[in-house]
């Protein structure tokens, strides 16, 4: 037994209890609840209850635990060294908490207990059979994060196992010091939070999507009790609010990650149709079709099957979205998943026992549901809305197959389960074109019903007095419309602009029975506010993305089958044409492991040229751990977005003191040949020369020579022998210098593995060449338009939750 | 038959178009031995940056030139004429979106898979060798 020194591993045992507690309590309740349920005896009840709370109890000490550890820079702790540091700002300790696979489930537990407790206490007669599915998902939560390995099977992976106990630094020779902490500098400070991750939009992004994910839990408990006990009406009533909650917040978690990708990632734009973003936005489709789907039947009582299986397909989605990121399966073709932690096993599991109980259950009581009697009228309000969430349904169902290639491929590839594919499907080469072409004329049908769907009475409408309420925004719509179309220029796109008519064709309508129908009365206001948002981010996304101009766009052509360069190079302080600006690039600043590279904007009319209008400092975060992360920096106005990011920058072109540059380093034996820069390098031989101590007959000092020639495109030869000496532990090399060419080269290293010569060869640098930037700058016309549709869309599910909820 | 069972049977007709379509759209991940055999035609190409080969960036001219071998080993120039990637040196891994000319295979889109510091920690744990 080795006592090692200034572990503290007090917390880490705290923490590892609480999620085996958390674990068994989260059992105990289901099987409680269950009991309570078939034998109706208050004793069960107070079990369940107590075991929930203590599973409640448990999961925020979890939470206590691990910011305890983040908080007190534990490096010792394998979680706390990978996502935080010594100087990480106090503000992206959550950040930190929730980077890594198991802070997020620890996220998502902590959730799933808070809406858990608010189900418990206000469920009433749906509390049994609905908290036996919330505490059955918290066992598969819970058992995420245990981190044992029962039959050499891992079983989770917990966030508080110390660095030596890791599987993967198992036997290390390390491991064995007691004093390890102390010895090796790696243990005093953690590697860090990833830098895109230290953004303010990453503290309140990711609890809030947890929240939406969460969120969806409860219709799915709902809808599922309904089934099991085959009361298939009374739960529309209390899911109602719930469905519109999650649709507000999984809605509103989304759009904060879109946010985040537009200020702090670099892809140009807030939505890039990544299969990360796509996984999530896929069950708020369906959750939204589930929630129109209930106030249908809660209106006319009809669609009841199609809601219970939207409202269920709803959570089944967020657990496959879940399978989707964390297993690995997304690997080559996401940039932003998660590392495979070896659970995918697991997440399969937890994926088709939900999968299976609940469609199984539908089915068995399909027969049995209640199903409306009458057709529904042509005319009448119920009739659209069904049809409108089947084109939802249809649209997610296009995403996540596209979405689910990797998938395809490793059941189907060459290297699948059953190899029905000769080559590996890779996603579409233009993802954002593919589904556009599918989303832009389902968005098209959707905005269209939206704008009319309030003007529908369910029933029957009465044509005359539809088309008399809705002439006014008609008109109204199509003089907008018309006017956007001719101030940025859509009438050459046909689907574009049926979109953009639609989309202000929803938000005018919307507005009209709100204000002018309902009198602005808060009681109507949910669902119009709740549109017009919708069909505003539809617009804001139409024109800004359809809209945006490239304004750093270079003219040179390289050859006609190559596409545009779409950046433009700066030199120092020389001014450049960017769009309806000039530009200069004015020096760059440091600031920690920040390079701001500062870019002044002035006007083009030369008579306010001297007039800076305004600079953008768009910046390099430089890691050791995760190299040259850039961020881009934004101008906004009103009307327009002015987007900036650098690309490339010369300050990164490493240099030497003595003025030479463009490293490479290439390994060589005797006899090989390499290639710099339009000359043959060839290693002819290596020389060896050891100086011995005469006395003890150890070796003191070790000098390599590598002779090489290096011979030019005119076939002049010249000889170098760069050294490589080693006197005790001294390392020293003397470089060898071609001064026609401007070359140095240094004998870096020996490979004792295959008796090769490292070699760094570098050319000297023109000390008046100026530094330089490559820089993308985009403008995104209107996209204001989309961010205030975020916000009413959010407020205006919000105020229908709230009049649910006091109906 | 109801409206809703057309409606239903509509939806599942635009599903199946779904589906075709995505066959369709989708690319195949290959070598570069295949985008060779048909020049101009897109492919998705994984690979690996060949060290030993020079790469070349002329950020005035916007070409970034280097090579990369495809997972059966082929070599290959590629040409990309975007800004050279941040980090491309440590790059694991290359996937590389675009079609073959005669000279050399033009990616479109460069993904690279960097080492995640996951990895780094296992260097660090090389602490064995002193």
């Amino acid at each position: 037994m080795i006592e090692y020194v200034g572990e503290h591993t007090l917390p880490g045992l705290v923490g590892r209890f609480m999620v085996s507690l958390a674990f068994s309590t989260a059992i105990i309740s289901a099987l409680a609840y269950f009991f309570f349920h078939k034998k109706e005896e208050s004793a069960y009840k107070k079990v369940a209850r107590g075991s929930f709370l203590a599973h409640t109890a448990s999961v925020v000490g979890i939470v206590l635990t691990l910011f305890y550890l983040l908080l007190s820079h534990y490096f010792e702790y394998d979680y706390v060294w990978k996502h935080s540091s010594l100087d990480l700002p106090l503000r992206y300790v959550f950040s930190a908490f929730w980077e890594g696979q198991e802070g997020s489930f620890i996220l998502w537990l902590f959730w799933h207990v808070v809406l858990g407790c608010i189900l418990m206490l206000t469920a009433k007669k749906w509390e049994a059979p609905t908290m036996i599915v919330f505490a059955l998902v918290q066992a598969f939560l819970a058992s995420m994060i245990l981190g044992i390995y029962p039959f050499d099977l891992k079983i989770g992976s917990s966030p508080f196992v110390l660095m030596r106990n890791m599987a993967e630094n198992a036997a290390l020779p390390w491991t064995e010091f007691p004093n390890y902490l102390e010895m090796f500098p790696a243990f005093q400070d953690g590697s860090g939070l990833n830098p895109l991750l230290q953004n303010y939009w990453m503290t309140i992004h990711p609890p809030t999507l947890f929240l939406g994910f969460a969120s969806t839990l409860v219709p799915f408990a709902y809808a599922l009790a309904a089934l099991f006990t085959k009361d298939f009406k009374s739960w529309v009533k209390p899911a109602l609010p719930w469905t519109f909650f999650s649709i507000g917040i999984l809605g509103l978690g989304i759009l904060m990650g879109g946010a985040w990708a537009y200020e702090a990632l670099s892809f140009g734009g807030f939505w890039a149709w990544d299969p990360v973003e796509n996984s999530s936005l896929v069950p708020w489709i369906t959750i939204a079709g589930a929630g129109h789907l209930l106030l249908i039947y809660r209106n006319k009582r009809t669609g009841l099957a199609a809601a219970f299986f939207m409202a269920l397909i709803s959570f089944l989605l967020i657990l496959y979205s879940t399978f989707l990121t964390r297993s690995g399966v997304l690997g080559d073709s996401s940039v932003h998943s998660f590392v495979d932690l070896g659970l995918s096993g697991q997440l399969l599991v937890y994926l088709l026992f939900f999968v299976i109980i609940a469609l199984g259950i539908f089915i068995i009581r399909y027969p049995k549901m209640p199903k409306g009697k009458t057709e529904e009228s042509l005319s009448s309000r119920e009739f659209w809305m069904f049809i409108g969430s089947l084109v939802l349904l249809i649209s997610a169902f296009q995403i996540i197959f596209s979405t689910s290639i990797p998938v395809f491929n490793s059941l189907f590839g060459p290297e699948g389960w059953i190899p029905l594919m000769d080559d590996k499907m890779a996603p579409p080469l233009d993802a954002i074109d593919h589904y556009n072409s599918f989303q832009v004329p389902f968005a098209i049908v959707i905005t269209l019903l939206i704008a009319v769907g309030q003007f529908l009475t369910y029933g029957k409408t009465n044509n005359k007095r539809f088309w008399k309420t809705i002439t006014r925004s008609l008109i109204i719509s199509l003089l907008v419309t018309a006017t956007l179309a001719q101030l940025y220029d859509f009438w050459r796109d046909p689907i574009y602009l049926a979109l953009l008519f639609t989309g202000v064709f929803a938000t005018v309508s919307n507005l009209d029975f709100w204000l002018v129908m309902g009198k602005g009365k808060l009681s109507f206001s949910g669902s119009s506010v709740a549109h017009i948002g919708f069909a505003l981010i539809m617009v804001g996304a139409l024109i800004s993305n359809a809209r945006k101009t490239v304004i750093s766009q270079s003219d040179v052509f390289l050859s006609e089958d190559l596409p545009s360069n779409e950046n433009a190079l700066m030199d120092l302080n020389d001014t450049i044409k960017l769009g309806g600006f000039n530009a200069v690039f004015t020096g760059m600043r440091e600031d920690g492991d920040k390079q701001y590279y500062q870019v002044s904007y002035y006007a083009q009319d030369p008579a306010q040229a001297e007039e800076r209008l305004f600079q953008l400092e768009p910046f390099l975060q430089v890691t050791d751990d995760m190299g040259t992360t850039p961020n881009p920096d934004t101008k906004h106005y009103l009307d327009h977005d002015i987007y900036t990011h650098v690309t490339y920058s010369s300050y990164l072109e490493p240099r030497t003191p003595d003025g030479y540059g463009k490293e490479v380093e290439v390994e060589l034996g005797v006899g090989d040949s390499a290639v710099y820069r339009n000359h043959f390098v060839i290693m002819d031989s290596l020389k060896v020369n050891l100086g011995m101590n005469e006395e003890n007959g150890n070796v003191e000092k070790l000098t390599l020579t590598m002779v090489a020639r290096v011979i030019n495109v005119m076939g002049l030869e010249y000889e170098i022998r760069p050294t490589y000496e080693l006197e005790g532990d001294v390392l020293s090399h003397t470089d060898a210098f071609l001064e026609d060419a401007g070359f140095k080269f240094r004998f870096a290293e020996v490979n004792p593995d295959n008796k090769k010569v490292k070699l760094k060869a570098w050319t000297k640098l023109d000390e008046n060449e100026k530094p330089f930037i490559v820089m993308k700058a985009i403008v995104f016309p209107l996209i204001n338009i989309l961010w205030v549709g975020c916000i009413l869309m959010v407020v205006g599910t919000g105020l229908a939750v709230y009049q649910r909820i006091r109906q | 038959m109801k409206r809703t069972h057309i409606a239903i049977v509509v939806v599942i007709a635009v599903a199946i178009g779904a589906i075709m379509v995505t066959i369709n759209d989708a690319s195949t991940y290959v070598g570069f031995d295949r985008a060779q055999e048909n020049p101009g035609t897109k492919y998705t190409v994984i690979g690996y940056l060949d060290k030993e080969a020079p790469m070349n960036y002329n950020a005035r001219a916007s070409i970034f030139e280097f090579t990369a071998i495809d997972k059966e080993g082929l070599k290959r120039k590629v040409v990309y004429n975007q800004p050279k990637p941040q980090d491309f040196e440590r790059s694991e891994e290359i996937t590389m979106k675009g079609y073959a000319n005669d000279t050399a295979f033009i990616a479109e889109e460069i993904l690279m898979k960097c080492p995640s510091k996951y990895n780094e920690q296992n260097q660090m744990a090389g602490y064995d060798t002193y």
